[in-house]
């Protein structure tokens, strides 16, 4: 007995819609950073759960495991951990200029 | 499988060909582990410099004689001849823009040596997109073209300029990462392949609407690297407040690795999506050009020049997703084009470059009134660069637009081609702009023009002046070395 696939892919749409729902209107620069993770885990999620989708059928057909899914998902878990490690010294480096993490004190730049 | 047919696929997999196909890479991240370990000693320093072009020159000779061996490591990886092609150009832009960089920054500035080994990790990632067979290699080769450019781009972390640039292309580039994986996730839903040629076979499953919307998702995010309309509104910022070095590296290497995926990505995307595609390319012209017109700093209106550029090339895309017949022409199209744009605009942002390191005033057009006088061999350069740009005959930049013109006119997009046609002339009023008030208007008299001399500046400038020559003139010589 295994949640179905639809509410496992249902969910990570749910999650990515928070994503980007957060994305666009939240003005605190930390936050912004939490709903990229937001939507990449979405990313994450949808993976092994197609992965566990198509291993099932290959699986019956005597194939192995499908694996390309989950390699996927492990190497984006590496680069978000690096893309957290760079965002949050960027925004160090305007904290320290700035004395604030809001986006909106990051528009000296425009026409 | 039994043990022997493990090995046997062992075998298969770390094969010489194996190998000669990873040889430039190798040959980088070789150069870039040496560079790292000379950081760690003061008194090995002076051999920075060597080491890094070194590593450029001996990438550049692994692309010329591995060649091209063709899909390797089970086909994740595809070095044909457009890999090498690409990769080629990759080592010119970054080489570019490591002679800007030698004597713009302040040598007193911290992480030169870093800054130096970030730079040489961004042709790497580019490459490993250019030859990305499928998502998951796309995806790492973009991280490791990306990352090290969210840092260069915020290098000068004193000046809030430059640290609002980089957060911004962080911000969004990371948006655009989390598109196309969530794209890529869909993808593999609706098909159950990360390779591209899985995918374009699993489209006739029953997963195909779920597939369409993950294909819809990665061409967003490519859109976005791109700076095609609606996603270009970063570029002008990022541009303007990035280190001018690295932008030289952001406007045209960051821009064909892109380009250079997308045009493997564009075999997977169905024929009927060529009219969006083509109304983009004319939206994002439209875009980049009426943005242009309006500027008052050199550096921005190259910015919005080269989002009006990006839209040009796109209409070669759109031509091979329309005729998959034409693909060879398009990808040779875009090769041309590209070469001549890295030339020339990463000449003319070099010459920013080179002006902006006197004073940040040096780049409003306002300050190059009457430059010909002081430096006529400045202002000639940089006109024979805004010429090219705006696609005059015997420049690269005529033909590359005359190649792209004629796929997207082939590949029966009349409408749209021609709208690309006059919009290319609307963009000759801003480059002119700039050429008249260099050599017809009187200097200002509240600034002297910048006078100082720059060996590695001027070096870099000449050999694009000579390229964009060359390319315009002896099409022949860079089409026949390439293909």
């Amino acid at each position: 007995m295994s949640v179905p696939t639809e509410y496992l892919l249902g969910l990570a749409a749910i999650l990515f819609g928070i994503g980007i729902a957060g994305f666009l209107t939240r003005r605190n620069l930390i936050v912004v950073l939490m709903s990229i993770e937001l939507m990449l885990n979405a990313a994450n999620l949808s993976l092994v759960a197609g992965a566990r989708m198509h291993s099932t059928q290959r699986l019956l057909d005597g194939a192995g495991p499908d694996l390309q899914g989950p390699v996927l998902a492990i190497f984006v878990i590496a680069v978000a951990a690096v893309e957290a490690a760079v965002g949050l010294a960027l925004i160090i480096a305007l904290y320290r200029r700035k004395q604030t993490v809001s986006l909106e004190s990051v528009s000296e730049l425009r026409d | 499988m039994t043990t022997q047919e493990i090995a046997g696929l062992i075998d298969q997999t770390y094969s010489p060909q194996t190998w000669a196909g990873l040889a430039p890479l190798l040959t980088l991240a070789g150069g870039i582990l040496l560079l790292l370990f000379v950081e760690l000693f003061e008194r090995l320093h002076p051999l920075r410099a060597p080491l890094f072009l070194a590593s450029l020159i001996g990438t550049f000779l692994a692309h010329k004689y591995a060649g091209a061996v063709g899909p390797i490591l089970g086909g994740s990886y595809i070095v044909d001849g457009a890999t090498v092609a690409w990769g080629q150009l990759f080592l010119a832009s970054t080489m570019l823009a490591w002679f800007f960089a030698r004597q713009y920054y302040r040598t007193s500035l911290a992480f030169l040596g870093e800054h130096d080994i970030l730079l040489l990790t961004a042709p790497l990632g580019m490459t490993v997109m250019a030859g990305a067979g499928d998502l998951v290699t796309f995806f790492v080769g973009l991280e490791l073209l990306s990352i090290p450019l969210y840092c260069l781009a915020a290098f000068r972390r004193r000046r809030n300029d430059s640290v609002e640039a980089g957060l911004k292309y962080f911000i969004l580039g990371a948006f655009g990462v989390a598109l196309l994986l969530y794209g890529a996730a869909l993808t593999y839903v609706g098909t159950g392949h990360l390779d591209l040629a899985g995918i374009a076979a699993g489209l006739e499953g029953p997963g195909r609407p779920l597939a369409f919307a993950g294909l819809a998702l990665i061409a967003g995010s490519l859109f976005f690297k791109l700076s095609i309309f609606p996603f270009h509104l970063w570029v002008p910022d990022v541009y303007q407040g990035s280190p001018t070095p690295i932008t030289v590296l952001m406007a045209t290497g960051t821009k064909a690795a892109a380009l250079a995926f997308l045009m493997r990505f564009a075999a997977v995307l169905p024929g009927s999506s060529a009219n969006l595609i083509a109304l983009l390319a004319v939206l994002t012209m439209a875009a980049g050009n009426l943005g242009a017109l309006v500027q008052k700093d050199l550096k921005r209106m190259l910015a919005y020049s080269g989002i009006a550029h990006a839209g040009t090339v796109l209409l070669a895309v759109a031509g091979t997703v329309a005729a998959p017949a034409l693909a060879g022409d398009a990808i040779q199209a875009v090769l041309f084009y590209m070469a001549a744009y890295i030339f020339t605009a990463g000449g003319a942002f070099g010459i920013l470059a080179w002006l902006e390191a006197d004073g940040d005033l040096f780049t409003r057009i306002d300050s190059l009134r009457g430059l010909a006088r002081r430096r006529p061999w400045l202002a000639a350069t940089l006109s024979l660069f805004l010429l090219s740009l705006g696609g005059i005959p015997a420049t690269g930049g005529f033909l590359g637009k005359w190649l792209v013109f004629s796929v997207s006119t082939r590949a029966d997009l009349i409408t749209m081609t021609i709208l690309g046609v006059l919009l290319s002339v609307v963009a000759l009023g801003y480059y002119l702009r700039v050429i008249v008030a260099m050599y017809m208007e009187p200097e200002p008299a509240e600034l002297a023009p910048p006078m100082t001399e720059r060996a590695w500046a001027t070096f870099g400038t000449s050999l694009c002046a000579w390229m964009v020559l060359i390319l315009g003139v002896l099409p022949g010589w860079f089409l026949g070395r390439v293909f």
